[in-house]
């Protein structure tokens, strides 16, 4: 859109302007037609452009404000032809000039302006702002001009007055927003499925250490008897050396099995294969095994301690106590699963994946494993 | 200084807007008739549409034959109000410039206060576009040169200008804005005659170049007429009567 008003007609308008104490406004006369330019260029063979031109020829300043308006804002039509005459045709919209005031259409404006249009049948009515600023010490001052288009703006809006384009784009936000949160919820599912497999993993891999420990304890003991049975035989003193080297294998072990770095367990997951888990924690007061930290190299005969030192992972139960615990363990595990069964209750899709998993669950010892992190 | 504010009559300003918003390529300029009065106020009350001899971009000069004619027009218009009136000062527009003076602008301010230390110069800035917020602007001050303290160069000082009613626009100035029409014209014409005088050219070079003149010719015309039209009378107030134009 183009609009163009003539030199003469603009200055005549700053003239009444400059006589006006308040401010001044007035009609737009002039044409507005449509032009067509077809161009023809070499990347296309023919364009069509429309281009919507706005001549303002002349202006009709009215004298003093409200002469065609009350206070109320309601338009007058009686006194919009007398101001106007026989120039009612060819108005095209209507002008206002103000000082030290925002480049807005005020609310009178927008009313009027609506008026004007019903009533002159201009749908397409413009409006045309001056406004003027000074500097401080009035050596420079600015005439600002802008022409207003409010009933093309009508495009913009809804039935609601809602901007059209802001409609849209909640719509899309408010799509967009589902769809994440279904999005969200597959997401969600996959990644407890993957927790438990990675669960699972972890559990197979601290078996795999801890039965190649039971293997190298075993090979141990049998060189450690070998060696002893040279000097004397004393029952006592071979349960030393099985603490003590429990103690070295729990070493062994622990050193292997820092390897198997366990993640920190999901709370969901309420199985001992978590050993970390502080929740687990109040649950293995019933457990059988409750470990406490000795020192390596100690001869204690600490019955009911598994001579373990301070490890992450559970893979340091003496190995008869280990074999034995397997067999305890599916008991135990199973009254385990009946402890726990109520509060999974809620947990539908972590049961679902307890019964998929294997059932070899050896960690009744990496459940008593002490809960204290390294 | 030696100004304390310039009153500038509103058909004065009329016509220095009539003029400014005339040109879109190159400034324009012309000469300030009016007063000063004891408070040192300067009082614009009319204004002489000046020719450029030489229409370069950025270059606005005023002739001393320009200026002497100004002085006897100024004395004419004296007689014909019955004020002093002479000239006191000078403007020109900056067309997609801004409207600080230049450099070269304050130095030829400088040069006029040298014979008249109550000269003003007046620059109008038009044709300014803000692409961004679709708002155009005009501008206008009013400045004289003081001698800078450290250096030799001249600065600017800002003088406050204000624009006064003027109820009805004078005879002086209506003549001065049918001047406006005329005068350009008439510069068409010259730069035409001078293209025409240079037989070296062969006729065709001279049919192209000259077959601008006639659209150029038009639209100044055009312009006088639509002047004509646009200083329009209003017959409620008791100021100016109506013409209607064959166009509306």
């Amino acid at each position: 859109m183009a609009a163009s008003i003539s030199g003469y007609t603009f200055s005549s308008v700053c003239y009444f302007s400059a006589n006006s104490s308040a401010d001044h406004e007035g009609f737009l006369l002039g044409e507005v037609r449509q032009e067509e330019t077809f161009s023809i260029s070499d990347s296309q063979i023919s364009n069509t452009e429309f281009l919507q031109v706005i001549e303002i020829h002349n202006h009709e300043p009215c004298s003093k404000l409200f002469s065609f308006y009350d206070y109320a804002g309601k338009v007058d039509e009686e006194s919009l032809d007398r101001i106007l005459k026989d120039r009612r045709k060819n108005v095209i919209g209507w002008y206002r000039f103000r000082r030290n005031t925002q480049q807005q259409m005020s609310y009178r404006e927008h009313i009027i302006h609506k008026q004007l249009t019903h009533i002159l049948g201009v749908p397409d009515l413009v409006f045309l702002l001056f406004s003027f600023i000074s500097t401080a010490n009035n050596s420079t001052h600015a005439l600002e001009y802008v022409l207003f288009r409010p009933n093309r703006s009508t495009d913009f809006f809804d039935k609601d007055g809602v901007m059209k384009d802001i409609r849209a784009i909640y719509q899309v936000y408010n799509a967009l927003q589902e769809k994440v949160q279904a999005v969200c919820i597959d997401v969600e599912k996959s990644e407890r499925v993957v927790e438990s497999f990675q669960a699972d993993v972890n559990k197979l891999k601290r078996q795999i250490a801890q039965r190649k420990n039971e293997k190298e304890q075993k090979i141990r003991l049998q060189q450690a008897i070998l060696s002893r049975q040279m000097p004397a035989d004393n029952l006592e003193p071979m349960f030393v050396p099985r603490m003590s080297y429990t103690g070295f294998a729990v070493e062994g072990c622990t050193l292997e099995d820092s390897d198997v770095s366990d993640p920190p367990p999901p709370y969901s997951d309420f199985s001992a294969t978590s050993q970390e888990s502080t929740v687990s924690h109040g649950l293995l007061e019933s457990s059988v095994f409750m470990p406490r930290p000795q020192a390596v190299g100690s001869s204690g005969y600490v019955s009911t301690n598994t001579g373990l030192k301070y490890s992450g992972n559970g893979a340091s139960m003496p190995s008869s106590q280990r074999a034995v615990g397997d067999n305890v363990d599916e008991s135990e595990d199973s009254d385990y699963e009946n402890l726990l069964e109520p509060t999974e209750s809620s947990d539908s899709e972590y049961s679902q994946t307890r019964d998929s998993r294997p059932s070899a669950h050896p960690d009744g010892d990496s459940r008593n494993t002490q809960t204290s992190q390294i | 200084m030696a100004v304390q504010a310039v009153h500038l009559e509103a058909d004065a300003f009329l016509v220095c807007l009539n003029h400014a918003l005339s040109t879109e390529k190159e400034e324009v300029m012309g000469l300030c008739i009016g007063e000063v009065d004891t408070s040192r106020i300067v009082h614009i009350h009319s204004v002489i549409i000046l020719r450029r001899s030489d229409k370069r971009k950025d270059r606005v000069e005023i002739s001393p034959e320009q200026l002497s004619a100004a002085s006897t027009e100024a004395e004419r218009l004296a007689e014909m109000t019955g004020r002093p009136m002479r000239v006191v000062g000078w403007y020109h527009s900056h067309p997609h410039i801004t409207v600080w003076p230049s450099h070269v602008d304050v130095r030829t301010q400088a040069m006029y206060q040298m014979m008249d230390q109550g000269f003003v110069g007046l620059i109008f800035s038009c044709f300014i576009e803000d692409k961004n917020t679709k708002t155009g602007r005009i501008l206008y001050t009013c400045f004289q040169s003081i001698q800078a303290q450290k250096s030799s160069e001249y600065e600017r000082i800002e003088i406050p200008i204000h624009v006064v009613p003027h109820e009805t626009i004078g005879k002086v100035c209506l003549e001065s804005a049918v001047e406006l029409p005329k005068i350009l014209c008439q510069e068409e014409q010259d730069a035409y005659r001078r293209i025409h005088s240079l037989t070296h050219l062969d006729s065709v070079t001279k049919i192209h170049n000259g077959s601008e003149e006639p659209a150029n010719f038009t639209k100044p015309a055009a312009n006088g007429v639509k002047a004509l039209l646009t200083y329009r009378f209003q017959q409620e107030q008791p100021r100016v009567t109506q013409i209607n134009s064959p166009w509306e």
